[in-house]
């Protein structure tokens, strides 16, 4: 088995497709705090509010519909989180944002118990994407492949952004002296609004693309959360480069871990984990030199 | 550096006379939160001890008193030794292992000593998920309770359990105290205040803070060990990073860095849990809008938040009353 190219394949598609997923959440929540020094703990939240969306609009309205709602519906909760809290807690210390953002889980998981209920819900793959297709000599699932090409679409798109345009420069510009970057005539405030906004839309988008593979349960937030927060730990706070690098990471060590040493996978990534964070404190890539 | 100003004596005073009359008075159901409470506060004691006197916001607390729990199941049932020296040894197995956690996490700060923390914690959750040696996902049942009988203690009864873990918890809050007053304490004030002035003056900041973490591990794994006899199974759900992140609500919601408001936030904390999940299953929800609202008032939790308002006043009032008295015997000596 293990001298088998398809098999290596096969399990090198699965590390992928886990950390494009990874990816999204965590792109979202590495530039927040990047650029805004927030630690928001309810990301995971957002992003199972993200897969219950997706599945009641599924049911209405099919799954496009959910896919391309769910972001923007997320992204209307975030605005008022920003709004009623998030803003003032800006300035407080990271342990107070950690505790609020853990009250803010807390009341969200209840919230989508109520109005969800507890039972996992599940949503059908778009006829367009089910199926399989043939992928370098293995059958690969089609909404797998869909998975990573959305994911490694994304990472283009926020290269081109952060790399290339105006906007970008000016978050480049905030993450590494916000002060400075407001002294520049930057409106900093504004920046952050917008960035939390598409960092909750990603979460949300996540939310939606992961609904298929995973049933939507009410603790999926809480689930997803610690492998999103090592990814961005192991890449560096801040930064895409580090949150590419942390989502890889992440997925490769996990799958073929699980593959390869099940009795040590779990241990495996916190063990590394650990190892960058006495290496490294600060991570491989972080935004800050 | 801790000090014990009237209003906490005071607070201590009513809280251990609220245990023992619930001891003494309740039936079985409250016998069995009375210990939850007991035991919870023991824990959250070992957490304050590190963030609220040495600003190690650790999320691997729950894990700590997880590994204590399993220590003492291991030992009791797997390797057959007797259950005082089990305890002990649990104690030590986690003081150890905090120990060396803390030294590995020494040099992190902020956000990322809490991630660091919680990777042990997870570390040590998936550990023992995974291994079949410590039962995996069913947990290890028959656990013995410490056996007291030769000074007339049942400990199998459920109210002279209560007692023995207040008693417990009693040593422990003596011993927290005596660590925090201690230079090892001090040192540890100064690092939180001014790690850099610290260390130019010759302190070994890491050895400092790995100390303070094994210590409070070790009170820690003490809580795992009680618990462990208390419900007399262990279950990786006790490793948990919710574990610990319910221990630092706790902290929180009680008063960081007071010792006496954590004591006063588990007994409202198992209160409000019982109480709510008996109207509502819904009552994370209240717990987290409460949580949010805590943090966001700016006080510090509930008897952080008594200190602030009435602290002063009662103080000054105790403070003239002694002085008073004072110079009236002065009077009559004269």
């Amino acid at each position: 088995m293990a001298n088998d190219l398809g098999f290596w394949t096969l399990q090198a598609l699965n590390a992928l497709q886990l950390s494009m997923l990874l990816f999204l959440l965590s792109i979202g929540l590495t530039v927040i705090f990047g650029l805004m020094h927030f630690v928001n703990l309810a990301h995971g939240s957002l992003y199972a509010l993200g897969a219950y969306v997706a599945a009641s609009l599924a049911a209405v309205g099919g799954f496009w519909m959910g896919f391309f709602l769910a972001p923007v519906a997320v992204a209307g909760v975030g605005i008022l989180l920003y709004s009623g809290l998030i803003r003032r807690m800006r300035k407080s210390g990271p342990m107070a944002q950690v505790l609020v953002t853990f009250g803010l889980i807390f009341a969200m998981l209840d919230l989508t118990r109520i109005f969800w209920g507890d039972l996992a819900l599940a949503i059908e793959v778009p006829a367009l994407l089910d199926g399989r297709l043939s992928f370098l000599g293995v059958e690969y699932p089609t909404y797998r492949l869909f998975i990573i090409a959305l994911g490694l679409a994304i990472i283009a798109a926020l290269a081109f952004v952060l790399g290339r345009t105006q906007i970008g420069a000016m978050i480049r510009a905030g993450v590494d002296n916000d002060a400075m970057a407001a002294c520049l005539g930057i409106n900093v405030e504004r920046l952050f609004f917008v960035v939390f906004c598409v960092g909750c839309a990603l979460a949300g988008l996540a939310g939606a693309v992961a609904a298929p593979l995973l049933s939507v349960t009410p603790d999926m937030g809480l689930q997803i959360l610690i492998p999103t927060l090592i990814v961005i730990v192991i890449g560096g706070l801040g930064s895409l480069k580090g949150a590419v690098a942390g989502s890889l990471i992440f997925g490769f060590v996990q799958t073929f871990g699980a593959v390869l040493a099940p009795q040590l996978a779990s241990v495996l990534i916190y063990a590394l984990l650990a190892a960058v964070l006495v290496i490294k404190p600060v991570g491989l890539f972080p935004a800050k030199g | 550096m801790f000090r014990h100003t009237p209003l906490r004596y005071g607070v201590l005073v009513l809280l251990a006379a609220a245990a023992l009359f619930q001891a003494f008075t309740a039936e079985y159901f409250g016998l069995e939160i009375l210990t939850e409470i007991l035991i919870l506060a023991m824990l959250v004691l070992a957490l304050d001890m590190v963030a609220g006197f040495g600003g190690m916001v650790s999320l691997c607390h729950g894990a700590l008193m997880g590994v204590g729990a399993y220590a003492y199941a291991m030992l009791t049932t797997k390797a057959g030794i007797a259950p005082p020296v089990a305890m002990a040894g649990s104690v030590a197995i986690t003081g150890a292992a905090a120990w060396v956690i803390g030294a590995v996490c020494a040099r992190s700060h902020g956000i990322y000593f809490i991630m660091a923390t919680l990777a042990f914690g997870q570390m040590a959750y998936s550990w023992v998920f995974e291994a079949p040696v410590f039962g995996g996902d069913d947990g290890l049942g028959g656990i013995a309770r410490l056996d007291l009988t030769m000074i007339g203690l049942d400990l199998t009864d459920s109210r002279s359990f209560a007692l023995f873990c207040l008693f417990a918890l009693g040593a422990a809050y003596g011993a927290t105290v005596l660590i925090l007053r201690s230079g090892l304490g001090r040192s540890l004030s100064g690092i939180m205040h001014n790690e850099q002035r610290m260390r130019a003056l010759g302190l070994t900041v890491w050895r400092v803070k790995a100390d303070v973490f094994g210590l409070s591990g070790m009170i820690a794994g003490l809580a795992g060990a009680l618990a462990a006899q208390h419900i007399m199974f262990v279950s990786p759900g006790l490793l948990g990073w919710t574990v610990s992140g319910e221990a630092l609500v706790v902290v929180i919601l009680g008063g960081l860095g007071t010792l006496v408001g954590p004591l006063v936030g588990a007994a409202a904390f198992v209160v409000l849990k019982h109480e709510l999940s008996a109207v509502t299953p819904y009552w994370h929800l209240v717990v987290g809008v409460i949580l949010i609202a805590v943090v966001m008032s700016r006080a510090n939790g509930i008897f952080g938040w008594v200190e602030a308002r009435w602290g002063a006043r009662i103080d000054r009032r105790v403070a003239d009353a002694t002085r008073k008295q004072q110079p009236g015997e002065v009077v009559s000596d004269a």
